[in-house]
């Protein structure tokens, strides 16, 4: 236990972990919605609520306190877009020296397949798979960004899989 | 193979790297393997739109700097300041809210009071009260000539230059002008007292009483309402400058009265509908001679027999 703890309402606690979450919790309203412009929105309401409230946030939960208030906020907002991803040119670079136009043509088709068909992931299972490719996170992480259990993480994550498989099994 | 399918979590552990090497093998053979290796390859080059931390940061400490405090330039309790003082002012008007009756010459008015009493205002008069409370509070103003039916209640007040007249439910003709008191009482009992004179008198029906030349007079009738009522003035015995002033209020004229003793008393009626036959009938008995005056639109009043 820490004798001294951390509080919130100090400026460089408060950016610290600003740094450490706000592009956890972008993407993942983002993941949910497909709204730049909403996800930004949601995450300075999730911030500002947690610097009025900082007195009573602990720092070891500020990170809980911040994932639940934009769960919170995102409920109230229904509309969904379109996600769009970008993928890393690493690959394509990478590529170059080594792969035929053949194959270029035919990776690039497939990444387009792909990004639709995780556009058309219900909701549940997008954010989980994506907070979990995209953005490294842990399984025990997904779980205490998306509220849920760990096993039900896993679940969701297999089920993405499996949905993703069954719309790009072709190839 | 097809066993990753059948457990909820399996793919979900190979993603995270947690099958034993025997499963992983036996998944590596098996037919849908090659088409999630690259969805998981692929799906890992993804990346989300470009966030920018540093402007909503910034935006950030703008927002909860704290606020200054605003000071009113209007402070809130000045509204309800405002809204009491409309409220009071409101109040006032209602609880002063009088009613106002005037006649000119030659008119009569009736007027119903609130508790279905009423008054017939005579030529020349003007009648106020306060119609808020009238039920409890019956105080009326008059100046000029009136005759009141008063229904039963509280005690019922006519206020004049000259006296009050207070009933508990009757009918009487009260007259208050210039220095003229005069009350006539119909039905019922009337109590008067004059202001000049600092006396009360209790009426009785067909009692009647007035005060001119600084006396109190007392005297019988018989009547159930006052003639004016009917288009006609009566008059006993009384002072021939209030005759006078009863036909000029009901006709409209003037009279130069400096050539006739205002002390004579006339008994006897005029009729309002014709000036001629009122004229003749009240300066016909008292030798009184009228010539008009166009000039100065008056009459002139002159005595013919000097005995």
């Amino acid at each position: 236990m820490n004798s001294d703890p951390k509080s919130v309402c100090e400026q460089k606690n408060y950016e610290q972990l600003f740094i450490t979450h706000s592009k956890t919790l972008f993407n993942f309203i983002y993941y949910k919605c497909g709204d730049v412009q909403q996800a930004e929105d949601i995450v300075q309401d999730a911030y500002v609520k947690l610097w009025n409230n900082c007195s009573k946030v602990i720092y070891d939960k500020a990170k809980s306190f911040l994932f639940t208030v934009a769960r919170n906020l995102f409920f109230n907002e229904v509309a969904h877009k379109k996600i769009v991803l970008q993928h890393e040119s690493s690959t394509t670079s990478k590529s170059i020296t080594n792969e035929s136009p053949q194959y270029i043509l035919e990776e690039q088709e497939f990444m387009e397949k792909l990004k639709n068909a995780i556009d058309s992931l219900p909701e549940k299972q997008r954010e989980v798979f994506l907070l979990s490719r995209i953005d490294k996170k842990k399984y025990t992480e997904i779980s205490e960004i998306v509220g849920i259990s760990i096993k039900a993480v896993e679940k969701r994550m297999s089920l993405a899989l499996t949905t993703l498989r069954d719309k790009l099994g072709d190839i | 193979m097809e066993n990753f399918s059948k457990d909820e979590t399996f793919l979900a552990r190979w993603i995270a790297g947690e099958l034993s090497p025997k499963e992983l093998e036996k998944f590596q053979n098996s037919q849908g393997y090659p088409v999630l290796k690259k969805i998981n390859d692929a799906s890992q080059n993804l990346k989300a739109p470009t966030f920018n931390d540093q402007a909503l940061l910034i935006k950030l400490k703008e927002l909860n700097k704290p606020q200054p405090k605003v000071k009113k330039l209007i402070p809130n309790w000045a509204y309800s300041a405002a809204a009491v003082l409309v409220v009071a002012l409101g109040l006032l008007y209602v609880m002063t809210l009088s009613s106002h009756y005037q006649t000119s010459f030659g008119e009569q008015l009736a007027v119903l009071l609130p508790d279905n009493s009423s008054v017939k205002l005579n030529a020349n008069s003007k009648l106020e009260y306060k119609t808020l409370n009238w039920k409890s509070n019956r105080r009326l103003e008059l100046e000029g000539e009136a005759f009141f039916d008063v229904e039963k209640g509280q005690s019922f007040k006519v206020f004049t230059n000259l006296g009050l007249v207070e009933v508990l439910g009757t009918e009487f003709n009260v007259i208050s002008r210039d220095a003229y008191f005069e009350v006539q009482c119909m039905e019922g009992k009337v109590r008067v007292s004059s202001n000049t004179l600092n006396e009360e008198v209790v009426l009785l029906p067909g009692d009647a009483v007035r005060v001119a030349n600084n006396r109190l007079e007392e005297w019988n009738f018989s009547l159930d309402e006052p003639n004016w009522t009917l288009g006609e003035s009566t008059f006993f015995n009384t002072p021939i400058s209030q005759v006078l002033l009863a036909l000029e209020n009901q006709f409209q004229i003037k009279f130069d009265k400096t050539n006739i003793d205002l002390n004579k008393r006339f008994t006897g009626a005029f009729t309002h509908k014709n000036l001629n036959l009122a004229l003749k009938t009240v300066s016909g008995p008292m030798g009184i001679s009228y010539t008009v005056d166009k000039e100065n639109n008056t009459i002139l009043l002159n005595s013919y027999n000097n005995n």
